[in-house]
């Protein structure tokens, strides 16, 4: 430490001026620290200070109020407290009369903007010093107060990240268990149900009921996140509430709460307010939802009803793909082994049907073999007939001439024949015996009319009948000498 | 494709399993799938059916409410 500088001109509200706030009566019995002017009456460096506060900027703080006091005193006390701070409040009660403030709006939790400055009571010997913004002005904080401020804190938690944590976890489409933060009885609950109902699920709900919308909301949702994702072994967290104003969301947008969602290991599902209401939780969540039906859809994302019927109609097809895997492959098998026999039946019943045709085709051809045939022969025997009716015509025409040539031919043979016959009859007649006869010869026969032709054998007969010309009579022989 | 393993991770979730029957059914709606692949498939089919099938049944045995400071008392109960 470096005591030399410890009274820092500018800083220090109570210069180290011996002169304007001398050590106390009696210095010179006292003994200051080396290095730390004085020591100074305590009393008059409060007033010092006091003074010095009261130099101060005024200023106007937006803040809620806590641990608001409205007494029988001649102040109001509470506390301005965000995220990041508190600063305690006094306040003249004639001011805040004339602020036209019941005692209700300036409720713990109330958001308020608080003009004034600072200032320091600096005690006295029976009373303790207090210090405490001095408020002149004070009113609740509007819409446009609560929006700017809420852009504000919303900036600051997106710089740091804060948003990304929960959109990194998997959301399951099937919790068994959820863990919900509501109000106790409210209609989002019921709503929710609802949903749930709707998809068919029936599961396991964790309610975490908790204040949604005073001083006590924040902290108190903040618990029920924090207790349901270490405690209730929940897949799923939906915060969630009914709509209402800015001011009513407040605690939603706490910064805490925000902190504690981005930092809880298990998805957070926000349906606060409705569609047009943002909060800071909205940001932070997991997912953000509308309404509490929404909710309800988003942390279960099956419709169970449809998802049992899909898994039914799955079922059904890989046992039908199981079954038909094989069955076909046996089929075809089977057709496999019979295709040879098929193979063979099939040329079978074609060679058959070719026999059948060649048969037939053989019939027809015989048959019309024989039809060119019999035409054929038509043809020839027409023509056969024609030409012979052609020779027979001709015969006839030649037959007058052929019967005069055979008449011409028969009267030249037969006057040939004539002519043989002339000349046989001559020969015939040269060669007759009665010729020999009639010039002088006979003829000796025997008995039977046999000629005997030598004189043995007229010897032998004796008695024989000798032709001459003219007759025949009968001789013998007397002479049986031989012929010499 | 590969067929992958026929039986079910233990670890897997409904939306894996689901995820991966489509992707089964698909394959075997191609008709592209050999017969041992088939099979496989099937089986894988019929062991990720039963797990969905037992996740919906959890969920389908009728609401049940607890209220979390109930839970948090029997918890911190001696």
């Amino acid at each position: 430490m470096n005591g030399g500088v410890r009274a820092q001109p500018g800083l220090d509200p109570v210069p180290a001026d011996p002169g304007a706030a001398s050590p106390a009566a009696g210095a010179g019995a006292t003994v200051g620290v080396p290095g730390y002017p004085g020591p100074y009456a305590v009393g008059r460096y409060a007033a010092r200070l006091r003074e010095r506060l009261r130099r101060f900027a005024q200023v106007s703080l937006i803040g809620e109020a806590t641990g608001v006091r409205i007494g029988a005193g001649p102040n109001v006390y509470f506390e301005l407290r965000d995220s990041d701070g508190a600063i305690p409040c006094a306040m003249w009660r004639t001011d805040f009369e004339r602020q036209g403030l019941s005692a209700e709006e300036l409720r713990d939790g109330a958001e308020v903007v608080a003009a004034g400055g600072c200032d320091f009571y600096p005690g006295s010997a029976s009373a303790s010093p207090r210090f405490a913004f001095r408020v002149q002005e004070l009113r609740l904080a509007g819409e446009g107060d609560l929006l700017a401020r809420l852009a504000r804190l919303r900036r600051q938690l997106a710089a740091e990240g804060v948003f990304d944590p929960q959109k990194l976890l998997p959301l399951p489409r099937l919790p068994r268990r959820i863990g919900v933060v509501t109000a106790d009885g409210s209609a989002a609950r019921r709503d929710f149900l609802a949903g749930l109902e709707r998809r068919g699920w029936e599961g396991t709900i964790v309610w975490a009921y908790a204040p949604v919308q005073d001083r006590r909301a924040a902290p108190a949702i903040t618990a029920a996140v924090r207790d349901l994702a270490a405690f209730a072994e929940v897949e799923a967290i939906v915060v969630m509430r009914g709509g209402g104003s800015i001011a009513d969301l407040w605690a939603f947008c706490d910064e805490t709460l925000c902190r504690t969602v981005a930092l809880t290991p298990v998805p957070v599902i926000s349906a606060v307010g409705h569609e047009v209401d943002r909060t800071l939780i909205d940001d932070v969540a997991a997912v953000c939802c509308s309404t509490p039906t929404h909710a309800a859809e988003a942390a279960v994302g099956v419709d169970c009803r449809a998802a049992r019927q899909a898994l039914a109609a799955a079922a059904r097809t890989v046992d039908s793909n199981g079954r038909a895997a094989v069955l076909v492959r046996a089929r075809s098998l089977a057709a496999y082994s019979r295709a040879p026999r098929d193979h063979l039946g099939r040329h079978r019943r074609r060679l058959h049907q070719l026999a059948r045709e060649l048969r037939a085709a053989s019939a027809r051809g015989r048959m019309l073999q024989l039809d060119y045939q019999r035409r054929i022969a038509s043809t020839v025997m027409r023509r056969k007939a024609d030409a012979a009716a052609r020779t027979a015509a001709a015969e006839v025409r030649a037959l007058p001439g052929r019967a005069r040539t055979l008449a011409g031919s028969e009267r030249r043979a037969r006057e040939r024949r004539a002519a043989s016959l002339a000349a046989f009859a001559a020969a015939l007649r040269a060669h007759d015996p009665e010729r020999t006869l009639e010039r002088g010869y006979a003829l000796a026969l025997d008995e039977h009319g046999e000629p005997l032709m030598t004189p043995d054998a007229v010897r032998r007969a004796r008695r024989f009948d000798l032709r001459i010309a003219g007759g025949t009579v009968a001789a013998e022989a007397l002479d049986s000498k031989e012929e010499r | 494709m590969t067929t992958g393993s026929t039986t079910t991770d233990p670890a897997t979730t409904y939306e894996a399993a689901v995820e991966r029957l489509e992707q089964i059914i698909a394959r075997l709606d191609s008709n592209q799938a050999g017969l041992r692949e088939t099979l496989e498939l099937c089986g894988e089919g019929r062991g990720l059916i039963e797990f969905a099938a037992g996740e919906l049944e959890a969920v389908g045995r009728g609401l049940e409410e607890l209220r979390l400071d109930e839970l948090i008392q029997r918890l911190e109960a001696p």
